[in-house]
Order: structure tokens, then C-alpha cells, then sequence
């Protein structure tokens, strides 16, 4: 009786990429962990409800835990028995996920669109869950302060004192802007932050907040701060939902790049039917749309992005330029460290 | 009216209802008068008025011809004993009598040596360091009159001080206050329900009702001469007959009296029913009040003996001392009594 | 009858014991675990984890702030809730129902929500900010959130209701009349709460204190959202390093120390409180 309908879709999702041809046979429920909000919309939009019209026979639940730190430590918690099937978190939580076995490795025989994206979202995972999505730290800027910010150094400008809101370690705004503030100054964050921690030092006494709650933007829009951290995708959006009120700034002395990996939960319940999600999450139409939608650089190296998103994300080659290489591992190494001298010297500083 | 303590048309309302009604007295130096009144009648009132506790509405307060009326509690040096006598739960017996002394600045020394005096008066030497609540309501009563006494209030005042006692410990009691009260020459002013302990403590009773003195007097007037029918019935029992007029006479239960017509249509006649005595149906009683009944029931209450007489009229108590011989219950009887026992009100006075 | 009690008590024996004591050991033994260089949790029996926060300087000041918040906060919030409690326990006013209600209505509310509306009111744009301003007593905004000074307002109001009622509670030996005794021994009405309604409520600071005390030292929300990342407690890094720096054996081992201390403050509280109502 299926048989005629699976026939036709087969067709038709044959044309737009194999990876949905081999997820067509599976069903049942599954489960996907991620960031919820305006991430959980735009994804479900763009990604998920393509998936489910391509693969009727599953229901996809959205869950949420928080952080990524807290995902991760769901998933920890979950171990003997997993209630996720599918998770996307930030690089720097997965890694520990992937080290304490909670996600299985991916071959490329059963993920063939493993060989489609670009060679950082493969290194992002290594043998793991790849790159799902790009971001970048920028500066989000009210679209009313004159002169406006036009240079990561602006943020010492004297008319901006109590007007910033920067979110500090152990948040990995806090991580990025250090790397960023080290590279400005002419140093490397691999060897040494010193030179960043003095101008952050300088930084403090202009600091509103060092963790904005909710979160940046709405500081922004309700008038406490002027300038906030914040991600590039994310402001995007806001930008464009404030109809301009809010600015993302993509400093020219470079920026970090942010790092959502997909991972496929080891022992999970419907395993089938999480990897053809993972499977199309990182598919050309759906790192596309999702790109399209929420300005997240697409990993799938072969995705055609419109250009007036694809200028908006990391992706477009002037930007990516920028970049500062960044490994997020040697961070994790001396995320400690950066944290208590935040701790120490610059928040002290703004006391 | 002048006096040591001299209340003048003291007006307290709450809200609607008057608690105390332009009340007037004046008390000698030395003398102990009682504020007596069944509960709600304003006596308490008037007595935290006196404290200072409460802030008339309007009159005035003289204390030896000073006007303390305005004056705040804590600087009227008057003596309180409260009802639960409020003891401070946290302070020995010693430093709860010295109170008032610290307050007002005396020496050390002397504090600790009236302290001792006051509890030698209180019969109480020794039990300084005790906490309160280690005392019995005994001694719990005699360390507030000694707190209350140890700072020569002008007045001492005593909030329905022996209620909390039990009846044996309470005449004990209702003694020694008199005495202590009598040997201290203490202007004293009683707040009680208890008619015995108005009767018994003080030179005079200030009967309350309704927030107005109904009556002032010493004991023996209040008592035998009431000046109204509800100062008759509150203080010590009456019973009260029905009489109306016939002709030129006076009938009651439906005999003939011999008594004057004092002109108004129907009022009742009050007799203490000790005042009455029984007597065979046959028996003539002269120029006596009298009327007809039989024994209803016989009640022996000790030292005397109570005997439920029926009428047409209705019922009455006849008061007998014990020991005599009784009427058999049914017993056809007379009672009489003397025509100037009979305690006659106004119909509209109550 | 007696064989039957522990039957009664079994359901909300099973009660404590999975909700809270099997949680507890689970939280214990995540203390011995140990976390590799990028912070991935290696299961282990060890005490490394122990060594280390109790080596590093910073756990002093975070117990510290913690201790110094708390004693403020609660401090201040005794010296607002006592005159209230007072009020509240005597007063035979019409008033005394709504009052009540406002007192303990912050109970009602979610601290997040409370915390921003604590943010519209102290902020750099915010009411008091405004009215100081527009009036002329102060030309730049004086900073009353993300710092200390927020923090210590914030907890005060979050504690008051609890303080409130653990005053109302313990006012038992509070009598009016014992306040109209002192006033009729010569004692004014400031010197009579002195020597009278003090020393009688004193039992009632103790518990409303330390219940105030506890309850500071365990607030999360408020540090965090008020603290604007400059105020370090034990109860906001516990979390940070749960959920943020996904160091779990860091974040059960403070949370132990924090429950340890907590249990030795309420101990002394209970021992204070029983020692006054003597």
C-alpha cells in the first residue's frame, strides 16, 4: 500500500541528495537536544519539518537543557540508559562528550555526507560528530550610538564607560574575546594572555555588566548598555527583527569562530532514525535553508548559499579571512587559567 | 467632690459603643475603693484610663490636685497589678520588683535592700533569684504587688487580681492585700467582678453597669440600700415579686399587703431571700408581708439551707440557717418577711 | 497503635530518601571523580579534586563573599522585617490582613521576575536612578546593580517575607501586656522594647536570622542576575562550574563544603535561639 508513495518520494528525494534516499526507510520517534528559543524555531522551520515531510514515519521531539555545558551534562546523566538520540551542542562540550564515550564515532561508509563538508567542520569532531553550523564573536552595537563602533579597539573609547556589556569566562564569548584582544595586541593566545588581560583590565571600569541576563540584545534594546558580545547569527537575527536597532560589528582586528557540532548519542534508542536526521542536518538543503534563515555559516562545503545571506555569516571569503585560528581543545586546556585571571584582574578591576 | 485620686466626667467611646460613660469619683487619700461590675461594664477602662494605658475621650484625672490626665503611663508613678499579673518571663524575681526602681534611677544598693523589704512584705525573703515561672500563682501574685509596691506609687491600682487564683489561696489572699493596703496607708482603687471581694477589701464600692456608676457607697449601703434595682440583683441575690395594684392596695401573688401605694401601675418588689422566714399556712403574721406556696424543693448548701417556695405568682428562695427543722416537700406554706426589707424600684429605673 | 507509626512514616521516608539523600550520594561521589585537561569527568576514587579547591585561594573568598553577602543581607532585612513583624503581630487594624499579604507576596513571585523588576528600579535608567537625577541630587547615575550593593538589596528583599513569618512565628512570648507593665513600672515605650519586647524576641531574631542566613547563603538566582558576573558566591559558582565549566567533581565538592557549612550555621542558630528562649 506504501509502496507507490515511497516510490515517488524516493524519485524526487533521489534528485536533491542521497542522504535522504537512505533515510526513507526508517521511522519511529527520536529525540533532539539543541538550543531552544529562537534556535529552536528557525531549526524546526528549516531543517526539522523538511526532514519529517521527507520521512513521514518519524516524529522528531525538540528538548533543550540549557548551555551546552548542561546538555552534555544531561546526556552524562542519561548514560545507562540515553533519552536523546541526536544532540547539537558547542565544540568545547561535545569534546568532553567524546571522550567520556557518550557519542559514537562516525564512518564515512554509513555518513557519505561526511565528504561533502569543509575540511574544518570534519576537524572539529575528528572521528565524531562534525560541524553542524559556523559562528562568530562580533560586537552587537545600538544602531543610535555615534560615532558608531567601527574597530575592536573602540571598545576603549571613553563615552562608552558603563556601557558595555561583556559576558566573561567561563561563558566562550568571554574565551573568544580574550584570543581576539590578544591577537589585536599583537600576541598569540597559545602563549600568552598577558598582554590581553592588561587592555581587558583597562576594559573593566567601562563594563556594565559582565554577564548579561537575558541576554546582550535585550540590554541593547532597553537602553542599559550600547554595546554587547555577542554571536554573529543570533544578531543577525535581531537585526533584522529591531529593524536595524541593533548593529553586529565583525572587528577587523579578527574574530573566533563558534562551533555547533551534531553528534549521534551512543547506546540511543532509535539510532536508524537519528542518523538519517544527522544525516540530513548536514545535507545541502538543509544547512541552506538553516544558513538562509539564521545566518549560521553552513558547514556542507557544497551547500549554495544565497549571496545576501552568504555575506552575513563567516562564510563569505573577506570575513573568513579574518578569522583567527582557533583551537578550541587548547582553550579548553587553559580555560581554568583565563578564568581565574579574568576573576582576579579584570573583574576586580571594575569592583 | 474633692479627693486624692478625683475622676472627672472620664468619657471613653470605641467605635460606637461607650465603654465608659462620664464617669465621676473621688477617693480619700488612704482609701481603697472597688470598681465593681459584671464584665464589659467599663470598670477595666476606666482603671487603664487611670494608668494612663488608655487616653480618655474627654474629662479629667487629679492626683493630689495635680491634673496627670495628659501625662504618659510610664511617668504617673502608679502601681499596676494586672489580671495574668505580667511578670517579665525573662528577669529573676529580683530584677522584675526592681523594675520600676531602675526606671527610676535609685542606687544599687538601694534597690537590692527595698527589694528585699518588698519581698519580706509579700512574704516571699528568698526566692529573689527564682524566675517566674517557677513560682506558683501564689507567689506569682505577690511578686506583681510587690513590684507594683516597692516604687511608693501614688495609687495602686489591681486589675481583677485574685481571679487567677484558686478559692482557698484567694481569701488569703484578699486578707493580706487588705492588710498590706490598710499597714501602707495606700490609696487603692479594685477592679473586680467578685462582689465578696468588693464587699470585703475596700471602704468603699463604686458599683459599675453599662459604663456609669450606678451606685458608690460603702459595702453595708451598697448592700442595704441599693440605689437601683441592678446594684440590688449584682450584689448579693433578690428575689423579685411581682406586685400590682388593687383599689388602694397592693397585691402580691395575689395577697393583700400591708404597704403604702407608691402610685405606679405595676413594679417589683426585691427581698433578700434571707430577709424571709416560713411559716405555717395557719399561722397569722401581724403587719408582716406574707404570701402563700408550697415547698417546692429543699436545697442544704452547709451552713445554710435554700428553700424553692411555688406560688401563683411563681417562685421564690427563702434563706434558713441550717440546723432548724424543714418544711416536708409539697408542704402548703406562708413566707413573710418585714415591709422594710422590701427594696422597691421605679418600673422604668432598671 | 505504636507498631503502626513507622508504618505512617514510611511514604515520607521513601520521600526523603530518593529525593533527596540518594541525589546527595550521588552528588558525593562525583567529588572523588577527576576531570581530564579539556574536562571530561574520569571516573575515580580520589581526592584531587579535594585538594585542589581547598588549595585554591579563591574558595576562601568565595566563602567569604558568601559569609559576608549573607550576613549583610540578612542583617538589613532583620532591621526592616522586625518593625514590620511587630506591627503585623499586634496591630488588630483592618490593615493587618493586606499588610500581611504584602509582606509575604515576593514569596509568590518568581525570583527571576523580582530580579527584574529590581533591574527597572536600580538600574543606570532606572527609578531611583531617574528620580535622584530629575531632581538634582546626583548629575551621574549611581551604580546599584551588577555589583555588590544590588546583590545585598536584592537578597534582602528576597529573604524578608521568610524572616517575616519566621518572626511572626517565634513572637510567642511577646506580650502587650508585659510592654503596659514596664510602661506603669516608669519605663518609657523605647525603653520598655528595650528591656522587655528585645530580650523576649530575641529567640525569634535568632531563628528569623538564621532561617534568613541559610536561605542568602543558598540564593542563586539573585547574585547571578544582580551580580552582573562581579560578585562570586559558593551557591553561583557551584552552578557556573556545573553548567557552564561542566566540572562537575569541582561543582559537588563546594556544594558539599557549602552544605557542611550550612548544617554547622543552622546548628548554631538552633543553639542561639534555644540559649535565648531560656
Amino acid at each position: 500500500m506504501l509502496t507507490r508513495r515511497i516510490a515517488l518520494r524516493t524519485g524526487l528525494a533521489a534528485l536533491a541528495a542521497p542522504a535522504i534516499a537512505r533515510a526513507q526507510k526508517v521511522g519511529g520517534e527520536i529525540t533532539l537536544m539543541a538550543y531552544s528559543g529562537i534556535f529552536q524555531d528557525n531549526y524546526t522551520k528549516a531543517v526539522i519539518e523538511p526532514f519529517i515531510a521527507a520521512n513521514p514515519g518519524v516524529k522528531v521531539n525538540f528538548t533543550s537543557a540549557g548551555t551546552s555545558a548542561q546538555m552534555v551534562g544531561t546526556i552524562r546523566a542519561q548514560k545507562a540508559d540515553p533519552q536523546v538520540d541526536v544532540a547539537i551542542m558547542d565544540v568545547t562540550t561535545s569534546t568532553i562528550g567524546n571522550i567520556e564515550g557518550l557519542f559514537d564515532k562516525l564512518s564515512e561508509s554509513e555518513f557519505p555526507v561526511l565528504n561533502e563538508l569543509s575540511p574544518e567542520a570534519r576537524a572539529a569532531g575528528g572521528a565524531f560528530g562534525p560541524a553542524v553550523t559556523f559562528d562568530h564573536l562580533v560586537l552587537a552595537q545600538d544602531s543610535a550610538l555615534k560615532p558608531q563602533l567601527t574597530k575592536l579597539a573602540d571598545l576603549w573609547r571613553p563615552d562608552l564607560k558603563g556601557l558595555l556589556a561583556i559576558s566573561a569566562p567561563p561563558n566562550i564569548q568571554g574565551l573568544a574575546l580574550t584570543a581576539m584582544v590578544e591577537k589585536m595586541e599583537g600576541g598569540d593566545y597559545r602563549k600568552s594572555i598577558d598582554a590581553a588581560i592588561r587592555r581587558l583590565r583597562e576594559l573593566a571600569p567601562s563594563v556594565n555588566t559582565f554577564e548579561p541576563n537575558p541576554d546582550g540584545y535585550a540590554l541593547i534594546l532597553n537602553g542599559v548598555v550600547k554595546v554587547a558580545t555577542a554571536w554573529n547569527a543570533r544578531t543577525q537575527l535581531v537585526a533584522d527583527q529591531s529593524a536595524g536597532r541593533v548593529v553586529p560589528l565583525l572587528p577587523p582586528e579578527g574574530s573566533v569562530f563558534q562551533i555547533n557540532t551534531i553528534n549521534l548519542v551512543a547506546g540511543a534508542k532509535n539510532r536508524a532514525a537519528g542518523a538519517a536526521f544527522l544525516a540530513y542536518a548536514l545535507s545541502q538543503p538543509a544547512q541552506k535553508a538553516f544558513t538562509e534563515r539564521m545566518f549560521y555559516a553552513p558547514t556542507n562545503a557544497r551547500a549554495q548559499i544565497a549571496p545576501a545571506a552568504m555575506a552575513r555569516t563567516a562564510t563569505a571569503p573577506d570575513i573568513r579571512a579574518r578569522m583567527i585560528p582557533v583551537d578550541w581543545n587548547d582553550i579548553l586546556k587553559m580555560r581554568d587559567q583565563w578564568n581565574n585571571r579574568w576573576r582576579r584582574e579584570v573583574i576586580a578591576a571594575a569592583r | 467632690m474633692t479627693g486624692y485620686l478625683e475622676l472627672t466626667g472620664l468619657h471613653k467611646r470605641y467605635g460606637e459603643s461607650i465603654a465608659v460613660h462620664d464617669v465621676s469619683l473621688a477617693i480619700g487619700k488612704g482609701e481603697a475603693v472597688a470598681l465593681l461590675g459584671p464584665s464589659g461594664c467599663g470598670k477595666t477602662t476606666t482603671l487603664r484610663m487611670l494608668a494612663g494605658l488608655v487616653d480618655p475621650d474627654r474629662g479629667t484625672i487629679r492626683v493630689d490636685g495635680a491634673d496627670i490626665t495628659r501625662l504618659p503611663a510610664h511617668r504617673r508613678n502608679m502601681g499596676y497589678v494586672f489580671q495574668s499579673y505580667a511578670l517579665f518571663p525573662h528577669l529573676s524575681v529580683a530584677r522584675n520588683i526592681g523594675f520600676g526602681l531602675e526606671e527610676r534611677g535609685v542606687a544599687r544598693g538601694d534597690i537590692t535592700r527595698r527589694v528585699g523589704d518588698a519581698l519580706a512584705l509579700v512574704h516571699l525573703a528568698g526566692l529573689e533569684r527564682r524566675r517566674p515561672r517557677e513560682l506558683s500563682g501564689g507567689q506569682q501574685q505577690r511578686v506583681a504587688l510587690a513590684r507594683a509596691l516597692v516604687v511608693h506609687p501614688s495609687v495602686l491600682l489591681l486589675d481583677e487580681s485574685l481571679s487567677n487564683l484558686d478559692a482557698k489561696l484567694r481569701d488569703a489572699m484578699r486578707h493580706e492585700i487588705r492588710s498590706i493596703q490598710k499597714s501602707l496607708d495606700i490609696t487603692t482603687l479594685f477592679v473586680t467582678h467578685d462582689q465578696v471581694e468588693a464587699l470585703t477589701m475596700c471602704d468603699r464600692i463604686a458599683v459599675m453597669h453599662r459604663g456609669r456608676i450606678a451606685q458608690i457607697g460603702t459595702p453595708e449601703d451598697i448592700y442595704e440600700r441599693p440605689a437601683a434595682r441592678f446594684v440590688a440583683e449584682f450584689v448579693g441575690r433578690a428575689n423579685a415579686l411581682a406586685a400590682t395594684r388593687d383599689g388602694g392596695g397592693i397585691r402580691i401573688w395575689g395577697a393583700a399587703q400591708p404597704m403604702n401605694d407608691p402610685g405606679w401601675p405595676s413594679f417589683d418588689i426585691l427581698i433578700r431571700p434571707q430577709r424571709m422566714r416560713l411559716l405555717p399556712s395557719a399561722e397569722p403574721t401581724g403587719d408582716a408581708m406574707r404570701v402563700e406556696g408550697r415547698v417546692l424543693r429543699r436545697a442544704f448548701v452547709g451552713d445554710r439551707v435554700e428553700v424553692l417556695v411555688e406560688g401563683p405568682g411563681g417562685q421564690l428562695t427563702v434563706e434558713l440557717p441550717s440546723g432548724g427543722t424543714l418544711p416536708e416537700e409539697g408542704t402548703a406554706i406562708a413566707v413573710a418577711w418585714r415591709p422594710q426589707d422590701n427594696l422597691i424600684f421605679p418600673p422604668d429605673a432598671a | 497503635m505504636n507498631t503502626r507509626l513507622p508504618l505512617l512514616l514510611l511514604p515520607a521516608a521513601v520521600f526523603v530518601l530518593g529525593i533527596y539523600a540518594w541525589p546527595t550520594l550521588l552528588l558525593l561521589r562525583n567529588a572523588f571523580n577527576e576531570v581530564g585537561p579539556t574536562g571530561a569527568m574520569i571516573p575515580a576514587w580520589s581526592l584531587a579534586t579535594l585538594r585542589d579547591v581547598f588549595a585554591d585561594g579563591f574558595t576562601l573568598e568565595l566563602t567569604r563573599n558568601s559569609l559576608l553577602l549573607s550576613a549583610s543581607a540578612t542583617a538589613l532585612a532583620l532591621l526592616l522585617a522586625y518593625p514590620l513583624s511587630l506591627f503585623l503581630f499586634r496591630t488588630n487594624s483592618r490593615w493587618r490582613g493586606p499588610l500581611a499579604v504584602v509582606a509575604i507576596l515576593p514569596m509568590l513571585v518568581s525570583g527571576v521576575v523580582r530580579v527584574f523588576g529590581w533591574l527597572a528600579i536600580l538600574g543606570d535608567r532606572g527609578l531611583v536612578n531617574s528620580v535622584l537625577q530629575s531632581v538634582g541630587l546626583i548629575s551621574a547615575p549611581l551604580k546599584l546593580v551588577f555589583n555588590w550593593t544590588g546583590v545585598t538589596i536584592g537578597l534582602t528583599e528576597s529573604i524578608m517575607p521568610y524572616m517575616t513569618l519566621a518572626l511572626l512565628a517565634g513572637f510567642g512570648r511577646l506580650d502587650r501586656t508585659l510592654e503596659e507593665a514596664a510602661r506603669s513600672l516608669g519605663a518609657s515605650p523605647w525603653r520598655g522594647f528595650l528591656r522587655v519586647t528585645l530580650p523576649l524576641s530575641l529567640p525569634a531574631i535568632a531563628l528569623a536570622g538564621g532561617l534568613g542566613f541559610v536561605l542568602s547563603m543558598s540564593a542563586y538566582i539573585t547574585p547571578k542576575l544582580l551580580g552582573g558576573g562581579r560578585v562570586f558566591v559558593l551557591a553561583t559558582e557551584i552552578f557556573e562550574q556545573a553548567t557552564t565549566n561542566t566540572n562537575w567533581p569541582v561543582s559537588a565538592v563546594l556544594a558539599i563544603y557549602t552544605l557542611v557549612l550550612l548544617l554547622a550555621l543552622l546548628a548554631l542558630a538552633q543553639l542561639a535561639s534555644r540559649a535565648l528562649a531560656r
